[in-house]
C-alpha cells in the first residue's frame, strides 16, 4: 500500500518501478527507500532515512530527484536536451522542440517525461504539451517544466 | 576577557603569530556520483579552474571561476560538494569505513555526512544527529542532492545519543565550537573566553556520550574549527584520563598537537593530534581516538 503512491507516479512515465514495499518507510506523507542494513537503525522518530522518494500532499505526489534518477535508469519516457536548454530547464524554463536531441518512449501529449542532459543525467521532469519532434514550430512549447534540480537552490532562499 | 589583543596574546603564548589569511574556496568530488564523468573537464569548460589540494584525496581549490561553484548543474546533480579544505580532513582519518555502522554526532549541514557516505560507497549505515530543525532541513537537502542512500537522520542532541540504543564502529564528533577568525571576520568582536569554556564543557559531554555508543574496537574522530586549546588539546588530555581513550597516530598534514598549554604539561600522546593554524586552510583541529586496550 505504501508503495502504491510511488508506483502510480512511475506509471505516468509508462514504467513499473518495482520497489520492495517492505523497504519503503513513510513519515508525515514523505516516503523513503531504505536498505536492509539501514532499516534496523530507523526508529519511528526518524526525520530522514535512506533514499528520499518524494512526498504526498493533498492527493498529489511530489517526487524527489532521487526517484526521478531511478526512473531514468529504468528507461522511463525521457528526452535528452542540448546544453543551453539543459541550463534553462534548471532555471525553471520550459523546453522547445528545437532543443530536443533525442526522444525515448512514446512522447504522447499530456504524459510526463524526464528531462536529461547530454550526459544522460536527470535534471527533472515535465509534461509533454506539444509535438516533441516537429522542429519547424519554433515558438511552440514541447515540454512544460514541472520540477527541476534548480529547486535545491530555490529551497535555500 | 575578549578582543583581538587578548586572543592574539594567547596564540603567541602557544607559539603562533597571528596573521591574516584569505581562505580559498574548495570543493570535494563525490566519487560515487562523479566516477567516469570527466568532472574536472566539465567544470573547466564552464570556466571553473581547479587546483588539486595535495593533502586531500578528492579535494580541489577553486582557483578562478566564471560561475558560482555552488550553482552549476554538476553541483545540483551531486557530483561534487563545496567544502572548505580543512573540513575535508576529519572524515579521512577513519580507517576502513566500508560496511561500517557510523554515527555523525553533529551532522548538519551535512558536508562531512555526505563525505562519509561517499567513502563508504553508500554501504553500511550512518546515523546523523543534529538539534536544529532548520539545519536538519539543510542536511536532508544535502543528502538528497548527493544521492546518499545509507543515512538515517534524527533530531537529537548528541548528548542524548545513548538513548538511541545503538552501538557504532565509527563516531564522528565534529563538535560545535567557538570557530576561528579566519572563517568569521567578526570573530574577535563576538567571542569571549567564557564562550570558549562553555563550548569546551559541551564538547566533553558529547565525547562522554559518544564513548558510551562506541563498539569495543571502534574509532572516534574528534574535530573542531576552534584554535582555542580548551576545545582542542586540553579536551583530548582530559579524554585520555577521564574516558580512558588513546589518541591514535594519523598520517595527515598539520602540526603536532600542543603538549604544553599555558604552562601546563599534557599527556605526550596529545602530540598525535593535528592542529591547523590558519594558513592554507582555516583554523582546525582533529584527533583520532580509540578505547585504551588493556595490556
Amino acid at each position: 500500500m505504501k508503495a502504491k503512491v510511488i508506483t502510480n507516479f512511475a506509471a505516468t512515465f509508462e514504467i513499473d518501478i518495482g520497489l520492495n514495499p517492505d523497504l519503503i518507510m513513510e513519515k508525515g506523507g514523505r516516503y523513503y527507500l531504505v536498505n536492509a542494513q539501514l532499516k534496523p537503525l530507523v526508529r519511528a522518530d526518524f526525520y530522514y532515512a535512506g533514499v528520499y522518494l518524494g512526498k504526498a500532499k493533498e492527493g498529489k505526489f511530489f517526487p524527489s530527484f532521487n526517484l526521478l534518477s531511478m526512473l531514468a535508469k529504468k528507461n522511463a519516457n525521457r528526452i535528452v536536451v542540448d546544453k543551453k536548454s539543459a541550463w534553462l530547464f534548471i532555471c525553471g524554463r520550459d523546453i522547445l522542440p528545437k532543443s530536443i536531441l533525442r526522444v525515448y518512449g512514446s512522447g504522447k501529449k499530456h504524459t510526463n517525461v524526464l528531462v536529461l542532459n547530454e550526459f544522460g543525467e536527470c535534471l527533472g521532469f515535465g509534461r509533454i504539451v506539444g509535438n516533441l519532434s516537429d522542429k519547424s514550430k519554433i515558438d511552440e512549447l514541447a515540454v512544460r517544466n514541472v520540477s527541476d534540480v534548480g529547486d535545491f537552490l530555490r529551497r535555500e532562499r | 576577557m575578549s578582543g583581538r589583543e587578548f586572543f592574539q596574546d594567547r596564540y603567541k603564548q602557544l607559539g603562533w603569530q597571528l596573521k591574516e589569511v584569505t581562505l580559498r574556496q574548495a570543493i570535494r568530488l563525490n566519487n560515487a556520483n562523479s566516477k567516469g564523468k570527466n568532472l574536472i573537464d566539465r567544470l573547466s569548460a564552464l570556466g571553473v579552474q581547479l587546483e588539486k589540494i595535495p593533502f586531500l584525496e578528492s579535494g580541489y581549490w577553486v582557483v578562478d571561476s566564471k560561475v558560482s561553484a555552488g550553482a552549476t548543474a554538476e553541483y545540483l546533480l551531486g557530483l561534487y560538494s563545496v567544502q572548505e579544505a580543512a573540513a575535508q580532513i576529519p572524515v579521512s582519518l577513519f580507517s576502513d569505513l566500508g560496511g561500517k555502522k557510523v554515527l555523525d554526532a553533529s551532522a548538519a549541514p551535512g558536508g562531512k555526512t555526505t563525505q562519509l557516505a561517499d567513502l563508504m560507497d553508500n554501504t553500511g549505515a550512518i546515523v546523523a544527529l543534529d538539534v536544529d530543525k532548520r539545519r536538519i532541513v539543510a542536511l536532508s537537502n544535502h543528502l538528497e542532492r548527493c544521492h546518499v542512500a545509507n543515512t538515517a537522520v534524527y533530531m537529537l542532541d548528541a548528548r542524548r545519543a545513548p538513548t538511541l540504543g545503538m552501538k557504532f564502529d565509527r563516531i564522528l564528533v565534529d563538535a560545535p565550537c567557538s570557530g576561528n577568525f579566519a572563517a568569521d571576520k567578526n570573530w574577535f568582536k563576538n567571542r569571549t573566553i567564557k564562550d570558549v569554556e562553555r563550548n569546551a564543557g559541551v564538547q566533553r559531554e558529547m565525547l562522554t556520550k559518544a564513548v558510551e555508543c562506541l563498539t569495543d574496537n571502534g574509532e572516534i574522530v574528534y574535530s573542531t574549527c576552534s584554535l582555542e586549546p580548551e576545545e582542542d588539546e586540553l579536551n583530548m588530555d582530559w579524554a585520555i584520563r577521564a574516558l580512558d581513550l588513546e589518541i591514535q597516530p594519523v598520517d595527515c598534514i598539520g602540526q603536532d598537537g600542543l603538549t604544553k598549554v599555558f604552562g601546563k604539561l599534557l599527556d605526550p600522546t596529545v602530540a598525535r593530534c593535528r592542529r591547523f593554524w590558519p594558513d592554507q586552510t582555516q583554523g582546525f583541529f582533529a584527533a583520532k581516538l580509540k578505547r585504551r586496550q588493556s595490556a
